[in-house]
């Protein structure tokens, strides 16, 4: 099925350029919208994903299309991945060929900002899905000058996740309320799983952060942020991040030796999957890490192969740092548009409200990236129930419910992707020591700032 | 391989010195082509056991398999579109390098000097300089997403094989073109009909140089294609291996069998290959 | 073969009359014809609208606006080009000349007929004939720290292996060193041009002077030195433009710590993930420049030191 509607488009391109080819340069004049899909059906774009992410969609769009007599519609997966998906995206806007819809997974405020996709917020006013339905802090990473360019129809959130079985070991209490509430409790409760053999590191806590799409979460939680949007300030140095990173690096250098080469060459301590480029398995299913950070998505592989992982973990809200007053969570949306040129924009829209509000309900229950609009009644996921039974699994679903509703505003800049590789840049920095860690930040600060002003110039 | 002259070590110790050199040297520049064929052949958890194993064991002769069945890699079809690919850049290549190669090759024109200085320029330009604006066109003309922007442009020629090709042109003798011109031949039949027949092996040579290198071509197609059933091989392996990193075995059972085809073309055809290279360094 | 070519310039133009001649100019014209255009379209045009870009702020979607050197300037204050500027120059400086000297030093071993010439000749090939994906793939599995092979064979010598790509200290080399696995072509260039010594010169020479090392110097490099120029300018303008291996091994961030971030990367990044095409325009024009200016100060060199055999061109 996913097959046949993967690549039609492209196929039929390229039996035209065979045919072109044979009559050589006359085929030169073929008409650029040729491709052009029918008025009235519907197209969609997803940047990638597993076989069933593919499959779940198709079936979402058809069933919908089918019942608003829409006719035939189009799903077309795996569209490359990151720079690339964008790439063809841009390419199909500025030729004026876009698809209906399209799926994202990177913010799409900086191209909604620039004019490529359409404005949302007149048809979300008499819609299903009005403004108030959706959780500020996630819709502002659509939004820009208040100005609305996509939903931000499900997300995977990030909450803490920890191995109860290491806990009860140790005789701590594991239950989620116990779980520690600040960052000092957090780093002191760590030292008690952290086990060194020499350079290797056997057993660990918990670690400092160092993904750089989730430091914003980091800085909320220690009552800063990263992007003052309200003001179009970055504050990438300001007093609590620079506390934020001295906390994490006085770790680093306390509990882990001060180099995360160590700690990666004893295992993969960074998230929940196998090391793309060691091939060593996630720590944290292998029960050598008593907790981390992660998004939903987990919820969905974490009893895959090839890792098998232990029975009973939980999920508990990310702890508040030394200058911070509240717990925030974070999340990494799927976003949808409509690009400017879509052939059926009201279509389209409600495809999407359908999507948010019941589409989403199954799209959740077979791969877990929570349903984010305030009227979708989730049900728990069907792998979830399976392993740990129905109380947990409503339990998880309850809590990350919970969660998207504490999300900070994060993914909101239109210099995003900039920013992403700036804060990158300065981890990586601070964590070698190459610099401090007022330096790094401020380059950083400097830079994104910089690149801001200069794209919201005339 | 005319001018290779007599072994000048005469003993035979110095001999063996030679080879126990030649073949240490050899081991490294295979180790890679080794360790990327053992691994093709091994599970993952074999790649990164320790103690190193040199060869696998048991042959997992079902990585072809698991492979070519694939949902999320779809080789075959990727392969073919590399064939369809490298073979339009290499017939394009010999058809249109030829014409230029023979107009500056074997013809006096005034100007002549000109172009060929501009064609040199063009050859040692970075691509990258001229691409945004190309890029931007193909994207404007809604053809991005296809094989026009990659190959179009050797309809025309390519500065690299204009100026290999001139080499060979340049041997041609010119009593022969002088000859065929007192007989009355029009000059595109002494191109097609005396001038082609003389060059045929350098031709075959371009052909080979301009379907490996397309083969090989990373930074275009990546840029310009943008779904997994319309990759070729080399940006296919590219974007497998970094969606689906962990899995070694099929990543490296997708270089060994990209990289197959090549070596083989090679094998087959090295004297050629050979020859190509000694003429591009001369004069 | 062209060694032995008879040059058209030196052949004594045979008497024709001028119908004739002018038939052929215009035929040179006419089979010129699509590279002409082809490198107006394609080369001439485009580089022309590049400095156009350059000077404008231009973000993919919309209409470019003109900026004036406001693109430069942001290049001259940006962090990033500068460090992939070093790094690029020092890959470019330290790989080039590196890989001209082993290509040498291989091509005189290979310079003789044993019963494994062709075998030797085929195993230094082959990497030119694996995708540079492929390669970089293979080194990042061969080099990781404490599972890969060289790592395991170099502590079993005792030896302290580094973290070669993780290490930010040693990637840079790391990546060095991978590029001088493909140099086959390089190789096969000089023993062509070696084979292509005639006979009665070296000959001479063994007779005139018994050292090797004297031969070497005096004999034999000059003689090549046609090959020396073109595997110079050719490596050279091509380890600027060092893209794939950087993009496989070091991401749009130059992981770790900018060591591996090169200048066709940072191009990359602001053309395709900032859609700053202005700025990457004016990367591009930089890059000319100083492409255009090595490979003139080139050969402009060369004419000291490139010996050519017939003198002509």
């Amino acid at each position: 099925m996913s097959k046949t509607t993967f690549a039609a488009p492209r196929r039929i391109s390229r039996r035209g350029f065979l045919a072109g080819s044979a009559a050589l340069g006359t085929a030169m004049t073929l008409p650029a919208g040729a491709f052009a899909q029918q008025e009235g059906q519907l197209l969609l774009w997803l940047p990638g994903g597993s076989d069933l992410f593919c499959k779940i969609h198709t079936g979402l769009l058809e069933g919908f299309s089918t019942g608003a007599g829409l006719g035939t519609a189009t799903t077309v997966c795996g569209l490359g991945q990151d720079t690339e998906f964008t790439q063809a995206l841009i390419g199909a806007i500025t030729a004026g060929n876009p698809p209906d819809i399209s799926m994202l997974w990177d913010s799409p405020v900086s191209l909604g900002a620039q004019g490529a996709f359409m404005p949302l917020d007149d048809m979300m006013k008499d819609s299903k899905i009005p403004i108030d339905t959706w959780p500020a802090g996630l819709l502002s990473s659509c939004q820009f000058k208040g100005v609305t360019y996509g939903l931000p129809v499900t997300a995977g959130v990030y909450s803490m996740w920890y191995n109860q079985e290491m806990f009860e070991a140790k005789g701590l209490p594991s239950d989620r309320a116990s779980f520690p509430k600040t960052w000092v409790e957090m780093r002191k409760l760590s030292k008690e799983f952290t086990v060194w053999d020499g350079d290797k590191l056997v057993s660990a806590g918990f670690m400092p952060n160092r993904v750089p799409e989730t430091m914003a979460i980091w800085s909320a939680l220690n009552g800063g942020m990263m992007f003052d949007e309200a003001n179009l300030k970055y504050q990438i140095d300001s007093e609590q991040n620079v506390e934020m990173m001295n906390f994490f690096l006085e770790w680093l250098d306390e509990e882990y030796k001060g180099d995360f080469n160590l700690v990666d060459r004893s295992g993969n301590f960074l998230d929940g999957y196998p090391n793309p480029t060691t091939g060593m398995g996630p720590a944290f299913r292998e029960g050598r890490q008593a907790g981390m950070q992660s998004g939903s998505w987990l919820l969905g592989d974490i009893f895959a192969d090839p890792v098998p992982s232990f029975e009973r973990w939980n999920l508990a809200a990310n702890p508040v740092g030394p200058s911070g007053s509240a717990s925030f969570s974070g999340t990494w949306p799927n976003w949808f548009v409509i690009p400017v040129g879509s052939k059926n924009p009201q279509a389209a829209f409600d495809y999407l409200s359908y999507l948010a509000i019941e589409g989403s309900v199954e799209w959740y229950q077979q791969i877990p990236d929570v349903p984010t609009n305030s009227q979708v009644q989730r049900k728990a996921p069907a792998g979830l129930v399976e392993k740990r039974g129905q109380e947990v699994a409503d339990d998880i679903t309850a809590f990350l419910g919970e969660q998207a509703a504490v999300v900070t505003p994060m993914w909101n800049s239109p210099v995003q992707s900039f920013y992403t590789d700036q804060i990158a840049r300065a981890v990586e920095k601070i964590y070698t020591k190459a610099s401090p860690v007022k330096d790094a930040l401020g380059e950083a600060q400097a830079a994104t700032q910089a690149e801001l002003e200069r794209v919201l110039a005339g | 391989m005319s001018g290779q002259r007599k072994p000048k070590i005469g003993t035979r110790f110095g001999m063996l010195a030679y080879h126990a050199l030649m073949l240490a040297i050899s081991a490294v520049f295979l180790l890679p082509f080794y360790w990327m064929t053992i691994s093709a052949f091994k599970t993952n958890a074999e790649i990164f056991s320790d103690p190193v194993t040199w060869l696998p064991d048991p042959i997992r002769w079902e990585n072809i398999a698991s492979l070519l069945t694939r949902d999320d890699f779809p080789f075959v079809q990727q392969f073919v579109n590399s064939v369809f690919y490298a073979g339009s850049v290499a017939i394009l290549v010999c058809l249109s390098c030829s014409l230029a190669a023979y107009s500056f090759g074997c013809l006096r024109w005034r100007g002549r000097n000109l172009v060929f200085a501009l064609t040199v320029c063009a050859l040692l330009m970075p691509t990258i300089v001229t691409f945004l604006p190309v890029y931007l066109a193909w994207s404007k003309l809604g053809l991005t997403g296809t094989y026009w922007p990659l190959i179009t442009p050797f309809l025309f020629g390519d500065a690299f094989f204009i100026f290999m090709l001139r080499q060979f042109f340049m041997g041609v003798p010119r009593e022969l073109l002088d000859a065929a011109r007192l007989d009355g031949a029009s000059e595109f039949r002494i191109w097609w009909q005396i001038v082609m027949p003389q060059v045929r092996t350098p031709l075959i040579i371009v052909g080979l140089f301009a379907t490996v290198y397309t083969w090989n071509e990373f930074f275009l197609p990546l840029i310009y294609l943008q779904d997994r059933e319309s990759f070729p091989l080399s940006v296919g392996l590219f974007t497998f291996q970094s969606q689906r990193a962990v899995e070694w075995s099929v990543s490296m059972m997708g270089a060994f069998l990209t990289a197959l085809p090549m070596v083989a073309l090679f094998l087959f055809t090295q004297r050629l290959f050979q020859r190509g290279l000694s003429s591009t360094g001369l004069k | 073969m062209p060694g032995k070519s008879p040059s058209v310039g030196a052949a004594p133009p045979p008497r024709r009359n001028r119908k004739a001649r002018r038939g052929e100019a215009r035929a040179g014209l006419l089979f010129a014809l699509p590279w002409i255009v082809g490198m107006t379209l394609f080369v001439a045009i485009p580089l022309v609208l590049t400095f156009y870009i350059a000077q404008t702020k231009f973000q993919i979607v919309g209409a470019p606006k003109w900026v004036g050197l406001q693109n430069y300037e942001a290049l001259w204050t940006d962090p990033a080009f500068w460090k992939s500027a070093q790094n690029t120059l020092l890959f470019a400086v330290i790989s080039v000349p590196l890989k001209l000297v082993i290509a040498l030093g291989l091509a005189l071993l290979l310079n003789r007929a044993t019963a494994l010439s062709g075998f030797y000749r085929t195993v230094f090939y082959l990497p030119f004939l694996m995708p540079a994906v492929a390669g970089s793939v293979v080194f990042m599995l061969l080099l990781t720290p404490n599972a890969g092979p060289v790592n395991i064979a170099l502590e079993a010598m005792g030896l302290n292996p580094p973290d070669w790509l993780l290490d930010p200290k040693a990637a840079l080399w790391t990546l060095i060193l991978l590029s001088l696995w493909p140099l086959g072509v390089e190789t096969l260039v000089f023993l062509g041009g070696l084979q292509n010594i005639p006979k009665d010169v070296s000959e001479a020479a063994d007779l005139d002077s018994p050292k090797r090392w004297h031969k070497l110097v005096w004999v034999t490099l000059p003689l090549i030195t046609p090959m020396v120029l073109f595997n110079l300018v050719i490596g050279i303008i091509y380890s600027f433009q060092v893209f794939t291996q950087a993009i496989v091994i070091g991401g749009t961030t130059g992981t770790p710590a900018e060591a591996t971030l090169m200048y066709m990367v940072v191009l990359y990044r602001a053309a395709f993930r900032y859609f700053n095409m202005g700025l990457a325009a004016a990367m591009a024009t930089v890059l000319f420049v100083v492409v255009l200016i090595l490979t003139l100060l080139i050969f402009q060199t060369a004419r000291s030191w490139v010996h050519y055999e017939g003198g002509e061109r």
